[in-house]
């Protein structure tokens, strides 16, 4: 009988979930232990490189005092701390170096640089114009190129080493971009997502070379890249002196006017998997809305200072107190305009 | 007529042929039945981490709001500690042109912060293969969910309806992923916080939260129409009200980056969900909490609330007129 028994149980399925919670806890654990012993020599191999052995990555990164940039700065240097032998050099568009800027720096734990520049009058964008109409940066960017040629610390024989990336503060940058930008011997180029109009803009590259550009404005350009989709090594920028950003150049001939007198196109060294794979997108955040803080000041419980008050707002919509009987309701005229 | 004898002669022979078979049997069976669950034969999803997203499951014809049980890939990233709390961060994604940007530079953030359990919730049919592949190129200790809101949840067109809150249900299965993993008598320590994938998060911010004992409160930057949003603490260091201008008479007038939860609060309260009908705009957080906590219970952080630690930031839509009607780029490129 039971033989019997033992042959009936041949023909059926066994209730086996145990054994298959016990594979895959096992198959889940042995998994996790393989991805950490792959962690931990990752980061055992880029320390070994970080001993001056990595040519430095000077990122040049202009920013300028709004209710966002403090956000973006923390999430900037969120990233930049991940990156071994990276020089964080930012350049506020400012008269004086600001505490906010300079706080965040020092608690941050990169190596960096801080300066600043004022943009030129003639180049200074008024409220409520365009943010395209104007270049941009282009004195901090340029600021940042004299810091590199003149008052960078020389450390000896391979000083010349490295390689500059002009990184605005509202783009997303992966961690794979600047690996690949290491190796650039005079100029490399990559593709940016969400720029241009499309989803991204591209170098053309036909056996490992450049030879055209995928972009929807203006092909004609001698370079139509963005900012962010190149990089340029350091020697090549001490070899020509002379080059930097044009602020009279027009719109979207800005990147060209830097990369005209260092390369020609067939000299760009495509990266990012012969420029198929998009490592860095050209992100914007929108500007927070603040109606509600006008509200409170009239209430009398705004109480930073720094907020616009009631009779500047006034001024500026041209409103009599004449035509508006209590104060609350000037609040209400003037940020229904806002 | 049987005699005793033979009866256990006969008995001695077959028990043990008995125990052999069965445990053959046994052995042999199992691993079979192993593989026939990799086909799919009973629905159950396959590992996460082996981009087997591509094959198909059998969606079953039951309600859209079943969980998709999903197996967790539980790696140690860089830095973990066996005494600090865990950090559940609760994340509820959808497809859209700036996705992988948003999601990589969280990650780079999250990077940093040392016994981090990242759970990504997409609002999709399934698992894309953009986002697994990007979890696991980070190295993360993550766990990757996802459920479909029902287009009549879904916000109409581009228009921000208040009244629709996004999110809910992925944040409501991520929840109830915690309770279904882990019992509520276990020793473990571990705080959850809700992080949308476009806001920016401070350092300092996740060592804030750590010490939270049931759920903990701080200002949140750019939220309600306002430069910042705050919980008002009083001398004695307890909450009391909320400076805001936006209805400040809601029971908990926050948003949703603005507080933590312990979570033995959450395996406490097994029936604490956020609700997802009939909920006001800028009262979805008061949903859950009001089950949770009261005024009282309320641990202010962040100096008292005095420092900003998170921003309320938000991502513009981009422009992309210039792909045109049929697409100017290869659509095979990842952006």
């Amino acid at each position: 009988m039971g033989l019997l028994y033992a042959l009936m149980q041949l023909g059926q399925r066994c209730d086996c979930t145990e054994h298959e919670l016990l594979y895959e806890r096992t198959i889940s654990g042995l998994r996790g232990e393989l991805h950490t012993l792959q962690q931990i020599m990752q980061r055992k191999e880029s320390k070994q490189q970080d001993t001056g052995h990595l040519p430095p990555i000077y990122v040049i990164t202009p920013t300028y005092a709004r209710l966002v940039q403090k956000a973006e700065l923390t999430r900037l240097l969120h990233t930049f701390l991940l990156v071994p032998a990276l020089h964080w050099i930012l350049v506020e568009d400012a008269p004086h170096k600001t505490s906010l800027v300079s706080n965040l720096l020092k608690s941050s734990g990169l190596s960096y640089t801080h300066l600043n520049m004022l943009t030129a009058p003639q180049r200074k964008l008024q409220e409520g114009e365009p943010n395209w109409l104007k270049p941009r940066g282009v004195e901090q960017r340029n600021e940042g190129l004299r810091w590199l040629r003149e008052d960078r610390p020389s450390t000896g024989g391979a000083s010349e080493q490295g390689v500059v990336y002009f990184a605005d503060d509202d783009n997303t940058y992966s961690l794979q971009l600047f690996q690949e930008m290491r190796s650039t011997q005079k100029v490399s180029v990559w593709p940016v997502g969400l720029v241009g109009a499309m989803k991204y803009e591209s170098p053309v590259v036909q056996g490992g070379q450049v030879v055209g550009f995928h972009t929807g404005w203006r092909p004609s350009r001698p370079f139509p890249v963005d900012m962010a989709g190149f990089a340029v090594s350091l020697r090549l920028l001490l070899e020509r002196p002379e080059a930097r950003f044009h602020g009279d150049a027009a719109q979207g001939f800005l990147e060209s006017s830097l990369l005209q007198g260092l390369v020609t196109v067939d000299e760009l060294e495509p990266r990012a998997d012969n420029c198929t794979k998009v490592l860095v997108w050209h992100t914007r955040t929108e500007k927070p809305k603040l109606k509600r803080e006008d509200v409170l000041q009239a209430q009398g419980q705004g109480s930073d200072p720094r907020v616009e008050n009631v009779f500047t707002l006034a001024r500026h919509q041209d409103l009599s107190w004449g035509r508006c009987g209590l104060m609350w309701l000037c609040v209400e005229l003037t940020t229904g305009q806002a | 007529m049987p005699k005793r004898r033979d009866i256990l002669a006969i008995v001695l022979i077959v028990l043990p042929w008995t125990l052999l078979i069965t445990v053959w049997h046994q052995n042999a069976i199992a691993p079979l039945l192993a593989i026939r669950k990799d086909d799919g034969a009973d629905g159950k999803r396959d590992a996460a981490g082996l981009g087997q997203d591509s094959k198909e499951y059998c969606a079953s014809d039951k309600d859209i709001v079943e969980v998709v049980r999903t197996e967790y890939v539980y790696t140690r990233p860089p830095p973990w500690s066996d005494v600090l709390p865990t950090i559940h961060i609760i994340t509820p994604t959808y497809s859209r042109p700036v996705q992988k940007a948003e999601l990589t530079r969280l990650a780079n953030t999250f990077l940093h912060v040392p016994n981090l359990h990242w759970i990504l919730v997409e609002d999709s049919q399934r698992r894309t293969a953009l986002v697994t592949r990007l979890l696991r190129e980070t190295g993360l200790n993550y766990t990757h969910l996802n459920v479909e809101t029902p287009r009549n949840y879904k916000l109409r067109g581009d228009t921000r309806d208040p009244r629709i809150p996004r999110g809910t249900m992925q944040r409501n299965l991520a929840l109830r992923w915690l309770r279904e993993t882990f019992n509520a008598n276990s020793s473990q320590v571990g705080i959850v916080y809700f992080a949308d994938d476009d806001n920016t998060y401070s350092l300092e911010l996740f060592e804030e939260m750590r010490s939270t004992r049931k759920v903990s409160v701080w200002p949140v930057a750019f939220v309600g129409g306002l430069r910042y949003e705050s919980p008002k603490v009083n001398a004695a260091g307890k909450v009391y009200g909320w400076k805001t201008v936006f209805d400040p008479h809601r029971p908990f007038a926050i948003d949703m980056a603005g507080f933590a939860i312990n979570l033995r609060l959450i395996l406490f309260k097994p029936q604490a969900y956020f609700k997802l009908r009939g909920v006001k705009g800028g009262y979805q957080e008061s949903s859950l909490l009001r089950e949770l906590v009261t005024l009282n219970d309320l641990e202010p952080k962040a100096a008292n609330c005095t420092k900003i630690l998170v921003w309320h930031t938000r991502t513009e839509k981009p422009v992309l007129v210039n792909e045109g009607k049929k697409g100017f780029t290869d659509p095979n490129v990842e952006i």
